[in-house]
């Protein structure tokens, strides 16, 4: 597949605002739609690597991934426009919606509907990491570093910031000995 | 000053929201409910369905709490806050990641994190569907939900909407 990166800062910033502007239910579909199938910015493999990178990376994955495409084509200036051009309409939308909501938040129907938006949304945080999991359920060690965040943070709610340091050098523990 | 409050408590998340920010959501409720007191238990789980329901990354739910707290310029502090740490450190460790390609260090961290980011994602959504004392009605439609991702690829804006539908036949009463 041919591949031609944008040529402009303006194409980088109109291509991101696209991708900002459609990603009802979730931004990567939009991402690949935007980047590899319409604009062919880059290769399906490139993608996927780029992705595979900024889900390791702490912080949103999608806002890691402008910021590491935009530098990789125009330094600086292509990190951030292409980190606005992600988030300008998504932010003025999601303000929108709040300010709407807020509008409407007294009445009681209006309330059961978001709340019920939101346990779905719960919900599909669950089913992802259940599906994620499925590769876990062979190996005790990674089983067990699953259950233990999910007893620690979920369950009893201690900081993050005291079980996550244990938890990587635990799970690199586990990983060196080949267990995980 | 609540902004810097905003700022600090959000780039702190950003620098440990390894595998994005569902793992983080357990703590983010954590320290806007219960330590800060920026939004209440009910009102975290709306804001999150709004940010849900926005098109745009997920991310987002910060700038409705930052705005709760602070107006505008909470918003957009909120919204930098937990972007910027995250977006400098990638801004290093892309060139490093691929230098260290072959490392064995490189894939042992891979393989710790993974695990992790399971047990902190279900503990998101677990954190999310019980904002108070346990709520059965809350409980079934996660569950349905959490089926039908599990089970199938389904659109999650038909998710949603029919989550939307539920509650408000469960939850109005």
């Amino acid at each position: 597949m041919q591949v031609t990166p944008p040529r402009t800062l303006t194409e980088l910033f109109t291509g991101f605002l696209a991708i900002g502007a459609r990603s009802f239910g979730g931004v990567l579909p939009w991402a690949y739609r935007t980047m590899v199938e319409e604009r062919r910015w880059l290769t399906q493999a490139d993608f996927a690597e780029t992705i595979g990178l900024c889900q390791f990376l702490p912080g949103p994955n999608i806002g890691n991934a402008s910021i590491v495409l935009g530098k990789r084509w125009f330094g600086v200036p292509g990190a951030l426009v292409a980190f606005l051009g992600l988030m300008a309409l998504p932010f003025v939308w999601v303000m929108a919606l709040g300010i709407l909501y807020l509008e409407w938040s007294a009445n009681p129907i209006v309330r059961a509907v978001v709340t019920g938006v939101g346990a779905t949304g719960a919900g599909l945080f669950i089913g992802t990491a259940l599906k994620l999991g499925k590769a876990l359920v062979r190996k005790p060690a990674a089983l067990l570093l699953a259950v233990g965040c999910f007893a620690a943070v979920g369950v009893m709610r201690w900081p993050l910031l005291i079980v996550m340091p244990l938890a990587i050098a635990l799970g690199i523990f586990f990983a060196r000995r080949d267990w995980l | 000053m609540i902004l810097a409050d905003l700022a600090l408590t959000f780039g702190m998340l950003s620098l440990i929201a390894f595998g994005g920010m569902p793992s983080v959501m357990p703590e983010m409720q954590r320290l806007v409910v219960e330590v800060k007191g920026w939004t209440t238990p009910a009102q975290f789980i709306q804001l999150f369905a709004i940010a849900q329901a926005a098109p745009g990354p997920n991310v987002l739910i910060v700038s409705l709490i930052g705005w709760r707290a602070a107006g505008l310029p909470g918003a957009l502090v909120a919204l930098l806050a937990v972007c910027a740490p995250a977006a400098v450190l990638s801004w290093w460790i892309a060139d490093l990641w691929e230098r260290f390609k072959d490392s064995p260090w490189r894939r042992a961290i891979q393989r710790a994190i993974s695990p992790l980011v399971v047990g902190l994602t279900l503990s998101g959504g677990y954190v999310l569907c019980t904002p108070a004392a346990p709520d059965w009605r809350l409980w079934v439609i996660a569950a349905g939900a959490a089926t039908a991702v599990f089970a199938r690829r389904v659109n999650p804006l038909w998710l949603l909407a029919a989550g939307g539908a539920a509650g408000g036949l469960l939850l109005s009463g």
